[in-house]
């Protein structure tokens, strides 16, 4: 608030202001009265946790919410955004996470698509544009080859295209969310300057990230956002990166779990050389992990979203098939079983996802909780009719002691629950199978703090009972207060392992962004 | 020979333009299962005009009049698939497949009803005859039987590459194909561009479905449909990989599968060997299979064709 | 435990309920657009003519006539039932079997052939029939499963392969001149469907045969399949969500063949009721695919997709079907039914889009009810849904059909 004021009384000329601009959906307040002035010319960072509010507070921008309260100014005055088209008119460009061009088409057709220039008769005429880009790809340093196709180049070339984008249309305030998320380190360090040389030119940049190291290095100010509150914003030259994590994260945890010190025994999961390729991007891909997990401990798999976590537990449960190395459970190979194979041998896997792969959503919950089990004897009988009875008593026990609550109990369809309601059932149907592994991805994600605090009691008294858990986790709260052991991820490589007794939020913060590394193999 | 290439040229002018048809609306991003009761339909429009046309009427306009009349048709029939698929999200299988069965069945009963009523009862065939009025779609070049439809096809074929690949509108229609919400981003209207894509299919489809009922008789039963050929476009098109020129040349392969049908039995070296004429029927079916066996598995379909376009997901 | 504070979702909320008025909705727009197009062929005949069509064996006054032709309707009710459960059935596990159509000729081919050929029991003639066709509908899905071809072309070219097929093997078994096949009554008693005594409940209409029956304890069954054993279990959890049958550990491909082979052996079985009666005799001059499997189509829909529905959508079609044969000759043609059906089919595409409507009115007024419930619940993923908008539409595109 100090800070706004103060920017008010000097005048100073903001090329764009989203002011107290407020937020709600139904149950959470996404944005609180949040601020954010971005100047002529400058480098903005947004800072913030997943779930902070960043990327609501950019669809208000954009027009595709509309804030409860508060107002948008460009260069003072107020404007109202109703659509992408009004931010588009307003000269407001984005280069989103997931990029939005076409694949198949080529870098030129990509940028003038939606301001094609024509002939009349509505022909392209292609050779004025193609100068322009040029023209454009020079002046900034975006080497870019006008006529290759988007699937044939790297990610790099294709944000590249996407700034192209903005700059063809002539944006003058340019929001990048994420954009070193997809990027290989020698990419980040050219899409800094880049930024930069944008930046010279009169560009206001908005620049979203967690990564600390790059907003260090390129940002002028940063805004910090945490829970859906503004924080504040620090001109970054009277920072550290210490002091900007502590910001993110905030001092005072308001939940901790209690837990004794961890007995582990035996290995119970060995990964050797794991090498798993990535549908999405080369740099997601696992490039020869290994690891252990031992009985009666939580390892935990931190790293930034996007650093192979999501293809390692692809590798781990069988939905994708490993390229090379082994996977060992309690001393057997299971590199080349079955996804069911696995579940039998003893593994449980509570999904990142939990509506792409951890329900049936039109099923009802009891069929949901009985879904790596219908087979067994129990549920099946030997004629292959499915024990009703049974799969309700046992539905109903589920139910019970993970305290799933819903609508008309066992019966209830899955879709008509709430997000965490369904989790505690996937977890409450994985925990229950009595596994020798626990593979839990993000199991807290998206729920509010009560449903977080039982899900780690539940992992904690699994490890109690002498079970190996796995957690993989983007939450910073939940590595260091639920894991034994911490390892790190970054870009598809273990590059290290900390004790979460012995270590910061602030280191953990450098390991994950890339800037410390360690030559562990656990 | 000559008769099988003649007839090799006027199915493949048909199959070319059905499917370029299909192209234009899954470029848009609907699948068009339809296309097969959009060509009855169209095939419909066209068979009317021939039959009351007055004889009397210049060539030249019997031809275009018969082509407007197919064209209303069809476009008016494409129309039911762009509201329930594009408008009201609705399964565009179950409403292609509709469509289909809606085409010959609607088609029956209206040719029925006007051969009823106009014989006062006494026929009640669904079959429409346009003996004369065929005779301005062709022309003679020595025995070699010249169809207009030939030249179309290969002016829709022209239009077809230019319209995708060389104007505004085949790029932001392409767009809505392959990436609805990345064309959204930029200012595209998704559902115009495929309603304009399904409105399209309609001006082909019923083009080609006129085309078909003429290409060798002078008169048509309605009851019949048209043979699966709606389908057989569909695979030329997969065929074709979705791009013009490789769908001619599919075209030009299942045409003279279709062909051979037809004429088999004038070319000696085929009627020694003594195969049923059915054997014939079935193979334009056959080879299909087998293609799309062989090229399916690489498809390069549009990526979000099928897929109803919901502006609220980003 | 089930929270006691909310009531239970009342009849009319049922998710039953919706469909059966979505179909009813269907039927009525069905038969009132079938009524305008009589109305614009012939306005003072669309009356009568739409009542025929209605009002099928009861076009007849005397009794036993109407309960002949009652039974006539049933005869091909029987065949139209198997077609739409092997529409259903494939359509469970997310596959639109539209190859029923030519694996029900083909059912017809060897039930006909076994028969006047071979001269085999009516049985072993059904059970060939049921083999050819579930091996003919796994054709469609091995090249699903293996080669990625839609089923819905490949099931079109097979349609029309089986119609020339057959259309060739039945020849060797036809009347010298006519283009019919030979009466099984005259030449292969021992291969007609026994009717054990159910003639005599229709006036002695002797093609009434066990296939009625049959075919309704096949539903039945087909209905217990899917609901109370292991394999329906898979099979729909392949249908509603594949990554998740996928994650937990069910085979898809191999479910897909299985699916498609059961689809054929249902269709095939159907065109085994009809033709092992001898009431209808194959034309091997058949130029087009027969209307039953298309007709299937509608009656699967129509019977919102559950067994037991479609005993009464296929009975409802089939009625219309036959009732088609009573409007006045003179002023309109027959296909008038095909027509309504095929209304019916495009109506049902809209099925989904009503059952919302339904589901928001029933929100709207539920709506106080879900606040009071969520207020001391956890906002069901809003914030990760936000943070992440492109999962969802990935895991879409993979679902999304191509062709």
């Amino acid at each position: 608030m100090a800070a706004e004021k103060s920017a008010a009384v000097q005048n100073e000329p903001y090329a764009i202001e989203m002011l107290h601009i407020t937020k709600r959906f139904p149950g959470i307040i996404a944005n609180d009265d949040i601020s954010l002035q971005l100047r002529k010319g400058e480098i903005h960072a947004l800072l913030g946790e997943n779930g902070a509010g960043k990327s609501t507070l950019m669809s208000v921008l954009f027009g595709l919410y509309q804030p409860e309260e508060g107002e948008i100014r460009k260069n003072g005055q107020k404007v109202v955004i109703r659509d992408p088209n009004d931010a588009n008119d307003l000269g407001i460009g984005m280069v989103h996470q997931h990029f939005k061009l076409v694949e198949c088409f080529s870098v030129l057709d990509n940028i003038i698509l939606g301001v094609e220039p024509t002939t009349k008769g509505g022909f392209l005429h292609k050779a004025e544009a193609r100068e322009k880009v040029i023209a454009l790809s020079e002046k900034y340093g975006l080497h870019v080859d006008p006529d290759a196709i988007i699937e044939d180049i790297t990610v790099g070339m294709q944000q590249r295209t996407e700034i192209l984008k903005m700059l063809y249309r002539d944006n003058e305030i340019l929001i990048f969310d994420e954009p070193t998320a997809v990027l290989t380190p020698q990419e980040i360090e050219e899409l800094m300057q880049i930024m930069k040389n944008l930046a010279a030119e009169g560009k206001s940049i908005l620049f979203i990230s967690h990564k600390l190291n790059e907003i260090m290095s390129v940002a002028d100010r940063c805004s910090v956002l945490r829970k859906g509150k503004y924080i504040g914003t620090v001109n970054i030259a009277d920072t550290t990166a210490e002091g900007l994590s502590a910001m993110m994260v905030g001092r005072n945890v308001n939940f901790h779990v209690e837990k004794s010190p961890a007995h582990p025994t035996d290995v119970v999961l060995e990964v050797k050389d794991m090498v798993v390729a990535s549908k999405t991007h080369a740099n997601n891909a696992v490039k020869g992990v290994s690891f252990n997990v031992r009985k009666g401990e939580i390892v935990c798999i931190a790293g930034i979203d996007g650093n192979g976590q999501t293809e390692l537990v692809y590798g781990l449960s069988g939905l994708e098939p490993v390229k090379s190395g082994t996977i060992t459970l309690n001393g057997k190979d299971i590199t080349h079983l079955s996804i069911r194979k696995r579940s039998t041998s003893g593994m449980s896997h509570i999904p990142e996802d939990r509506h792409k792969h951890g329900l049936v959503l039109d099923y009802s919950l009891e069929n949901n909780i009985v879904l790596e089990r219908y087979f067994e004897p129990e549920f099946t009988s030997k004629a292959g009719f499915l024990r009703k009875d049974n799969i309700r008593k046992y539905a109903e026990k589920i139910i019970e002691e993970y305290d799933v609550r819903s609508g008309q109990g066992p019966i209830t369809i899955a879709r008509s629950m709430s997000g965490g309601n369904q989790q505690k059932a996937i977890v409450g149907r994985e925990i229950d199978k009595n596994p020798d592994l626990l593979i839990a991805v993000q199991p807290t994600r998206g729920l509010d703090v009560g449903a977080i605090e039982g899900i780690h009691k539940q992992l904690v008294n699994l490890r109690d009972e002498g079970k190996g858990v796995l957690l993989v986790s983007l939450e910073l709260d939940e590595v260091m207060d639920v894991s034994d052991r911490i390892l790190v991820m970054y870009e598809g490589e273990i590059v290290g392992e900390v004790d979460p007794k012995n270590t910061t939020v602030e280191e953990l913060g450098l390991y994950m962004a890339g800037a410390k590394r360690d030559e562990v193999k656990a | 020979m000559l008769l099988l290439l003649q007839y090799t040229l006027i199915f493949s002018s048909v199959l070319t333009l059905v499917a370029l048809g299909g192209c234009y609306s899954e470029h848009s991003g609907v699948i068009n299962l339809g296309l097969e009761g959009i060509m009855v339909i169209g095939a419909l429009g066209g068979a009317l005009v021939m039959r009351f046309i007055p004889a009397s009427t210049p060539g030249i306009f019997v031809v275009l009049l018969t082509l407007l009349g197919a064209v209303a048709f069809g476009v008016a029939y494409a129309a039911l698939l762009a509201v329930a698929c594009i408008n009201y999200k609705a399964d565009q299988t179950i409403v292609g497949t509709a469509l289909n069965i809606l085409g010959t069945a609607l088609a029956t009963v209206l040719v029925k009803a006007i051969n009823m009523k106009l014989s006062g009862g006494d026929d009640v065939s669904s079959t429409v005859q346009y003996v004369s009025a065929k005779q301005n779609f062709v022309a003679y070049i020595g025995s070699f039987q010249f169809n207009w439809f030939m030249v179309i096809a290969i002016i829709a074929l022209v239009v077809a590459y230019v319209v995708l690949y060389k104007t505004r509108f085949g790029l932001r229609m392409m767009a809505c194909g392959e990436h609805p919400q990345a064309a959204a981003s930029v200012g595209i209207s998704v559902y115009k561009m495929r309603w304009s894509g399904v409105l399209i299919s309609g001006v082909f489809g019923s083009i080609g479905g006129i085309a078909y009922i003429l290409a060798g008789v002078s008169e048509w039963k309605f009851e019949n449909g048209v043979a699966g050929f709606g389908f057989l476009a569909l695979a030329v098109m997969i065929f074709g990989q979705w791009k013009p020129t490789k769908i001619a040349l599919a075209a030009l392969l299942f045409g003279l599968f279709r062909a051979l049908s037809n004429v088999y039995i004038g070319i000696d070296f085929l009627a020694n060997l003594n195969i049923p004429s059915t054997v014939y029927n079935m193979f334009p079916y056959i080879i299909s299979l087998l293609v799309l066996a062989l090229t399916s598995k690489n498809s390069k379909a549009p990526k979000a064709e099928g897929i109803p376009y919901d502006p609220g997901q980003r | 435990m089930s929270d006691p504070m909310k009531k239970k979702e009342s009849f009319f909320q049922s998710d039953g309920f919706q469909s059966l008025l979505a179909s009813l909705i269907c039927i009525l727009l069905g038969l009132l657009i079938g009524f305008i197009v009589l109305l614009f062929i012939n306005p003072s005949g669309a009356a009568g003519a739409i009542g025929a069509v209605i009002k099928n064996f009861l076009n007849y006054s005397r009794a036993a006539l109407q309960l002949k032709n009652l039974g006539n309707t049933l005869v091909k009710t029987a065949p139209l039932l198997m077609c739409s459960l092997s529409v259903l059935f494939c359509y469970k596990v997310g596959l639109f079997n539209i190859g029923a159509a030519g694996q029900y000729v083909v059912g017809a081919c060897i039930s006909i052939y076994a028969a006047l050929a071979w001269g085999l029991p009516w049985w072993l003639c059904l059970l060939l029939a049921i083999l050819v066709g579930g091996i003919y509908g796994a054709i469609v899905g091995v090249l699903k499963a293996y080669c990625n071809v839609n089923e819905v072309i490949s099931g079109i070219m097979l349609n029309w392969i089986g119609l020339y097929t057959t259309n060739m093997i039945l020849t060797g078994v036809k009347e010298s001149t006519s283009p019919y096949t030979l009466h099984l009554r005259d030449y292969a008693p021992q291969s007609v469907l026994p009717n054990m005594g159910l003639a005599g409940l229709f006036a002695g209409n002797e093609y009434v045969s066990i296939a009625i029956p049959l075919a309704i304890i096949i539903a039945v069954a087909i209905k217990v399949i899917l609901d109370k054993t292991r394999f329906g279990y898979e099979l729909k959890a392949t249908g509603y969500n594949k990554n998740a049958a996928k994650y937990a550990g069910m085979a898809e491909q191999r479910n897909i063949i299985v699916t498609l082979a059961i689809g054929g052996a249902l269709a095939a079985c159907g065109g085994a009721f009809l033709y092992l009666t001898d009431y209808e005799l194959w034309e091997v001059t058949t130029s087009a695919v027969p209307g039953m499997g298309f007709n299937g189509i509608a009656a699967a829909f129509l019977g919102g997709l559950n067994p037991v529905g479609t005993i009464f959508s296929s009975y409802f079609i089939q009625h219309i079907t036959s009732g088609g044969a009573y409007v006045d000759k003179n002023l309109y043609s027959s296909q008038i039914s095909d027509l309504i059906s095929a209304i019916i089919i495009y109506l049902c595409g809209f099925v989904g889009f009503m059952k919302l409507t339904m589901k928001k009115l029933n929100a709207s007024k539920a709506a106080q009810d879900i606040a009071a419930n969520n207020a001391n619940a956890e906002p069901a993923g809003q914030d990760a849904s936000k943070e992440k908008p492109a999962d969802g539409s990935e895991s879409k595109t993979e679902e999304g059909g191509k062709a």
